[in-house]
């Protein structure tokens, strides 16, 4: 056994920002520290003034959502735009022209089966394509990625015809079956994968733990954020999807977001209808939102969506 | 060898075609004797009613859900499983579409509701099932007429080549919808002549001067309003296609010399350009005091009215000049799609409760459609009173005398070519676009794909 003696390395200079800061504590009176500070606000209040007329423009939209649906039905297509009079018309036509409440449980119902399963197929996808090296796993993950290429559009009669001979036509479960398997979410997952560390899995092996095991054991349990962030993602995707369930799912009575297209008509449209069951069809997505705020902001961020 | 071949080509030809034209002339001339049989009184016969009007919550539902429920009763031997078209677009945009889909699948609907721009493709390639063969031509005159006939300008618009491939069963003309009240404050007379274009042009530059603001709505020169837009070709003696069904001709000189006038409104100031929706909001909000629409707003009109507290008022469709105006029909017919002769039989049964006389005393006074039976407005009749109550039908009902059909364009690409007009209508109308230039375009490539 050799030690080699080495010289400590030679003391870096501290960054740039840091030397200044530091010079501005010493030489700077507190009225100059201030000053400055004033001049850097100054100076980032464009940015923050164009990010506040942003946010007010996305926000709008579900505030005038919420105005119109707690009007009155005859003010529905009242432009002003400050609330009131408050009513609870729209919402009473809703309760009694839909069954908004089966239709509700209905949506909760798929939006959970169809997120679990996407997340359990991408687990179980992506702990493969990153944990073992085999022969054509780069054709087939390209063909995952793929998939996730192919616009909707295009499986969609293909997709329907299979439902229809499976029997599944207005039934959920007819909704669910074709979506089992999310490629952006097995993309998502084998990302987090690939960075997972090897020595974890090589140690769960040396303890005996079969592949199996250490997935559910060692895996899962550190990927718990990614996994909860991917889980909300997919539930809001789930739970926002339109065009297929309307394919699927003659009876508008089914679904919440074919629901409310009952309220859209060739001789008109009810708006104020339209936006009271709106509003209860956003509820689910708000809760979470407010509930689960970090891991939401988190699956955004991770994905690269903004 | 291919002398030989050739001949045994022709033989098999000539015998085809002498099978063929036997069995056409034994089909015409036993049209009677092969109609589909009636059911015993024991036959339990299941179908499938698919209605867009289905897709609509509330007095629309309701209403259609109401009647299938008393035909059920009266026929206790057929069920009916009724349901809405399928998939996500508008109400009533999508109803061959619906079918088409579930044809592939190998379950199409028995009986369906579809509007009448598909009328070709029902007939020639969706399998409608000719009416008038199935149950023969006296039967459906019986059906239709009765005390209160069906109007003859209404009865029929879903006939093809000679047959009757669907009933007429709930449909619209163009109605000229104004705000009386705001023509009063403009120094116009609430009962103004609203008979021309020239007079409304008139009118509306009026309105137009006192708010600022275009005052006039068409929904006939926007995407989607092809159908009433037909009637305005009509009216200055165009026509989209010719009566031979061969060629498009929405760029003939009539054609444009129509686009041409109508695009003068926008250029005066007095015609707004507004998608369909902001239209439908324009005067019920009074943002605009004149709209050109489908008389079956009439309802939501009446609403804002009574709400807003101002007076609505309707008109005939305005003519050209001196010319005659032609209003055309949007709306829809009954088919019958199955291939089974019992589930056909049901669906006739079906078509004829549908459109009886009680059913549109249901579906005129809830709904508020046309009762295609006319005569049920006059005295006597069980709509009279509603008639009497609802005077804005007057010019709606007046206009059915000069109907003239909704004209299906021939071939697959159909929604294509009504998409082509209607873009270029747009283009000319509203976006100062060369109007002989953009027609010609236009119907050089609905021609391409009606080839």
């Amino acid at each position: 056994m050799a030690f080699i003696l080495t010289s400590p390395p030679a003391p870096t200079s501290p960054p740039a920002e840091l030397t200044r800061a530091a010079d501005d504590a010493v030489t700077s009176s507190p009225r100059r520290a201030a000053s400055r500070a004033r001049s850097r606000a100054l100076a980032s209040l464009p940015a923050h003034v164009l990010l506040a007329i942003l946010a007010l423009v996305s926000v709008y939209p579900i505030y005038w959502m919420f105005v119109t649906a707690f009007r009155p039905t005859a003010e529905a297509l009242s432009t002003n735009p400050l609330p009131g009079p408050v009513s609870l018309e729209n919402f009473l036509q809703v309760w009694q022209q839909i069954p908004i409440g089966s239709m509700l449980a209905s949506t909760l119902g798929m939006a959970l089966v169809l997120a679990g399963a996407q997340l359990l197929v991408a687990v179980l996808a992506s702990y493969g394509f990153a944990r073992w090296s085999f022969r054509g796993k780069k054709a087939l993950y390209l063909l995952f990625v793929g998939s996730w290429l192919v616009p909707f559009q295009v499986t969609m009669i293909p997709n329907y015809l299979l439902v229809s001979q499976l029997g599944l036509l207005n039934t959920v479960a007819g909704v669910v079956l074709p979506q089992l398997c999310s490629a952006f979410a097995v993309m998502m997952l084998r990302q987090h994968l690939e960075s997972f560390p090897r020595e974890l899995l090589d140690a769960a092996q040396m303890d005996g733990r079969s592949s199996w095991l250490t997935l559910w054991q060692v895996v899962v349990p550190n990927l718990r954020p990614a996994l909860a962030a991917l889980a909300i993602m997919l539930f809001i995707s789930a739970w926002n999807e339109y065009l297929w369930p309307s394919l699927i799912m003659q009876k508008s009575t089914a679904l919440i977001q074919v629901g409310i297209r009952a309220f859209l008509g060739a001789e008109g449209n009810n708006w104020g209808a339209i936006m009271a069951a709106s509003s209860i069809a956003c509820l689910p997505i708000f809760l979470i939102y407010i509930f689960l705020q970090r891991y939401v902001v988190d699956a955004f961020v991770r994905s690269g969506l903004k | 060898m291919l002398i030989h071949r050739a001949l045994a080509l022709t033989a098999a030809a000539a015998a085809a075609a002498l099978t063929l034209s036997a069995c056409g002339g034994a089909s015409t001339g036993s049209a009677a004797s092969a109609v589909i049989p009636e059911l015993a009184p024991d036959q339990k016969v299941d179908i499938t009613f698919e209605s867009y009007n289905l897709a609509q919550a509330g007095v629309w539902s309701d209403t259609i859900n109401g009647l299938v429920s008393e035909f059920e009763k009266a026929h206790p031997n057929i069920t009916v499983h009724a349901q809405p078209p399928q998939g996500g677009g508008a109400v009533g945009s999508n109803t061959i579409s619906s079918v088409q889909t579930q044809l592939l699948a190998g379950h199409a609907p028995d009986v369906a509701q579809l509007t009448f721009d598909g009328l070709d493709f029902a007939a020639t390639q969706l399998g409608a099932q000719p009416i008038s063969d199935l149950v023969g031509k006296t039967a459906i005159d019986d059906a239709l007429g009765g005390a209160h006939p069906f109007n003859p300008n209404a009865k029929h618009l879903a006939d093809w080549n000679g047959k009757t491939y669907g009933i007429p069963y709930v449909f619209s003309t163009p109605v000229l919808f104004y705000n009386a009240t705001m023509l009063a404050q403009a120094g116009v007379p609430a009962d103004a002549d609203l008979s021309t274009w020239d007079k409304v042009e008139a009118a509306a530059k009026a309105v137009t001067a006192k708010t600022g603001k275009p005052s006039l709505d068409i929904s006939c020169t926007s995407i989607g309003g092809n159908w009433c837009m037909q009637g305005l070709f009509k009216s200055d003696g165009a026509q989209v296609l010719s009566d031979d069904r061969k060629t498009i001709e929405f760029g003939s000189d009539a054609a444009v010399d129509t686009v041409t006038k109508l695009s003068q409104l926008t250029k005066d100031g007095v015609l707004r350009n507004a998608d369909p929706n902001a239209q439908y909001e324009g005067l019920p909000k009074g943002d605009t005091a004149f709209i050109l629409t489908t008389s079956a707003l009439q309802g939501s009109f009446m609403q804002a009215a009574a709400k807003g507290g101002w007076q609505l008022k309707a008109a005939a469709m305005p003519a050209f000049g001196s010319k005659p105006a032609v209003p055309t029909n949007s709306g829809s017919a009954l088919f019958v799609l199955s291939q089974d002769p019992a589930k056909q039989r049901a669906g006739w049964e079906l078509i004829k409760w549908m459109t009886s006389d009680h059913a549109y005393e249901q579906i005129s006074t809830k709904i508020g459609y046309l009762p295609l039976r006319t005569s049920l407005t006059q005295p006597g009749g069980s709509l009279y009173d509603w008639a009497q109550k609802n005077p804005l039908i007057a010019p709606n009902l007046s206009q059915l005398d000069r109907l003239q059909p909704w004209v299906s364009y021939p071939g697959n690409s159909y929604v294509q070519v009504d998409d082509i007009l209607g873009k270029a209508v747009e283009a000319v109308v509203y976006y100062g676009k060369d109007p002989k230039a953009t027609m010609q375009d236009a119907q050089k490539r609905a021609q391409d794909l009606i080839k």
